[in-house]
């Protein structure tokens, strides 16, 4: 029993994101490990999920859910600087052209071109195919005003959303 | 009296309202219709956009009405040159102009009245305006006006009578849409095209529907009357569109006359400059390729039925590249194909201009004048 459950915490503790079958000495459990992204999330319904000083940002699934179906993306151009807060660029659906905020102050690296193209990947993939673009924070700290993911999933909960 | 201290009057007025409204609806945000002084179309765009901007509406709500000369007005992502004739609407003293919401192209005369509804975020109900417009053409003027599926607002069941469009910011945001009152409508489809003109583009379309004016179905209708109407109609219903009845119009802030102007707006005239300029109205078309193919006169070629094509690659309302595709001995000396790229034209503008100077490439390679003017014709069509 006791080496089972050396055996078990070793396993656990080495487990990625996979559920792993553990045999726990009375019967086989299956864990998932929980895992949560690393993404901040303004009130305004953006994620930023950002590497070194490059941060990716797109919109959750709360907001292309309210938009319905994007026609069209007008997104910000390498080389635009925006401050945190800014209007950057456009979203439209069918009849409303709805705003793009800048979450983060800094400098357009890129902006997804698969997504100009195709701007339902917004609606279908909004954390993964569907980023919008990419900028080169100026101010690292704007990010401690960001909400985490749990925050931001209570921020959904309340009425002000 | 300035905007600023009548911001303040209407302030005390707004929360003295806000006060007595909560006692008959707790649903009755206080609620004030603008009526423009200006028929100018990029100052009454500068007016929707510097309230959007700057106003307060979470105590508070506002209808905007206003009327302008005769102009096209284009979605925000929208092709102008996929929507209209751009190059006859001068000489028929139409402007340009492209919105800052989506949606498709519209028609505006004196005939047409524009409503927007400004709100904050979290007040906008696109639905809820239309069935206030419904309610107001029915209790008014007798008129069956329906909210349809693609909350269009139709006559009898299938006649538009207003185009819709909306933008969401935070915290604000707002509904405006148009209404035929008594519009010139062979103007107006003789304007607003629907040909394919050769365009390719990520561009957002237009929807076109069969449309009447108001007044046909009630003489007499027009756009003062309208405005009255749906004013009052606006300043008796509660944020959901529901009547509260007649007297809860002087519960509310009631009609105001503006002007859109610096005096009145700190700031509205550079956004007016702005909202006119070629770069908003033009240079933010989205990114398009055009081609179109054009029969060749036969004393111009060698064979029958040949074609010549222009192509263009045009961003940010810019030509970024051009070629001429011409067909056998048109070019002396050259063989058919594709002429090399006309250069000299990049960066111009996708217009008139470009014409002159596509002249002057093609005359270094061939020296015929016939054939000089006809590629300039060409290009002109295209252009147009």
């Amino acid at each position: 029993m006791v080496v089972c459950s050396v055996v078990v915490r070793r396993l656990l503790a080495a487990a990625p994101a996979a559920p792993r079958h553990v045999f726990t000495g009375l019967r086989w459990v299956t864990s998932t490990p929980v895992k949560f992204t690393d993404r901040k999330y303004t009130d305004k319904h953006e994620w930023v999920q950002v590497e070194g000083k490059i941060g990716t940002i797109g919109i959750t699934h709360y907001a292309q859910d309210a938009l319905g179906d994007v026609v069209y993306a007008q997104l910000p151009d390498p080389g635009q600087e925006f401050s945190q807060m800014d209007e950057c660029g456009a979203l439209e659906s069918v009849k409303a052209a709805s705003e793009l905020y800048c979450p983060v102050s800094g400098k357009i690296v890129s902006k997804n071109t698969e997504v100009e193209d195709t701007p339902g990947l917004i609606n279908k993939s909004c954390y993964e195919k569907g980023w919008l673009f990419k900028l080169e924070l100026s101010k690292l700290h704007e990010l401690d005003g960001l909400m985490d993911e749990a925050q931001y999933e209570k921020f959904l909960k309340t009425d002000d959303h | 009296m300035t905007f600023w201290n009548q911001g303040k009057a209407l302030g005390r007025w707004a929360l003295r309202a806000f006060s007595s409204a909560t006692r008959s609806s707790r649903s009755a945000t206080p609620k004030t219709v603008f009526i423009s002084q200006s028929d100018d179309i990029f100052a009454n765009l500068a007016l929707e956009d510097w309230l959007y901007r700057h106003h307060d509406f979470s105590q508070h709500r506002i209808l905007l009405l206003w009327r302008n000369g005769p102009a096209v007005v284009v979605g925000r992502h929208q092709n102008p040159w996929k929507e209209t004739h751009v190059g006859a609407l001068h000489d028929k003293q139409v402007v340009l102009a492209r919105r800052n919401s989506g949606g498709g192209a519209v028609y505006h005369d004196q005939g047409n009245l524009n409503l927007s509804f400004l709100t904050s975020r979290e007040g906008y109900n696109r639905r809820t305006n239309l069935t206030v417009v419904a309610n107001a053409l029915r209790r008014e003027f007798g008129l069956e006006a329906t909210v349809n599926d693609r909350d269009d607002l139709v006559l009898n069941g299938n006649y538009k009578i207003s185009g819709t469009a909306a933008k969401l910011g935070r915290p604000n945001a707002y509904h405006h849409c148009t209404l035929l009152a008594d519009v010139d409508l062979d103007n107006m489809k003789g304007i607003l095209n629907s040909d394919d003109c050769g365009i390719e583009t990520k561009a957002t379309d237009s929807v076109r529907s069969p449309v009447c004016n108001l007044s046909s179905m009630h003489p007499g209708l027009n756009v003062a009357s309208l405005m009255g109407a749906v004013g009052r109609e606006f300043l008796r219903s509660d944020d959901r569109g529901v009547d509260l009845g007649k007297s809860a119009i002087s519960r509310q802030l009631g009609f105001t006359l503006v002007n859109p102007t610096d005096d009145w707006f700190p700031g509205l005239e550079k956004s007016r400059a702005e909202l006119a300029s070629w770069g908003w109205r033009f240079g933010r078309t989205p990114d398009f390729t055009v081609r179109r193919e054009f029969a060749v006169p036969r004393e111009m070629c060698v064979t029958e039925g040949a074609k010549l094509q222009v192509q263009m690659r045009v961003v940010k309302g810019r030509v970024a590249s051009m070629s001429v595709t011409v067909p056998p001995g048109f070019v002396s000396n050259a063989p058919e194909g594709e002429v090399a790229v006309l250069s000299g034209l990049e960066g111009q503008k996708f217009s008139e201009e470009a014409v002159g100077l596509v002249e002057a490439a093609f005359a270094k390679k061939d020296k015929s004048d016939k054939k000089k003017r006809f590629v300039a014709e060409c290009v002109r069509r295209v252009v147009q």
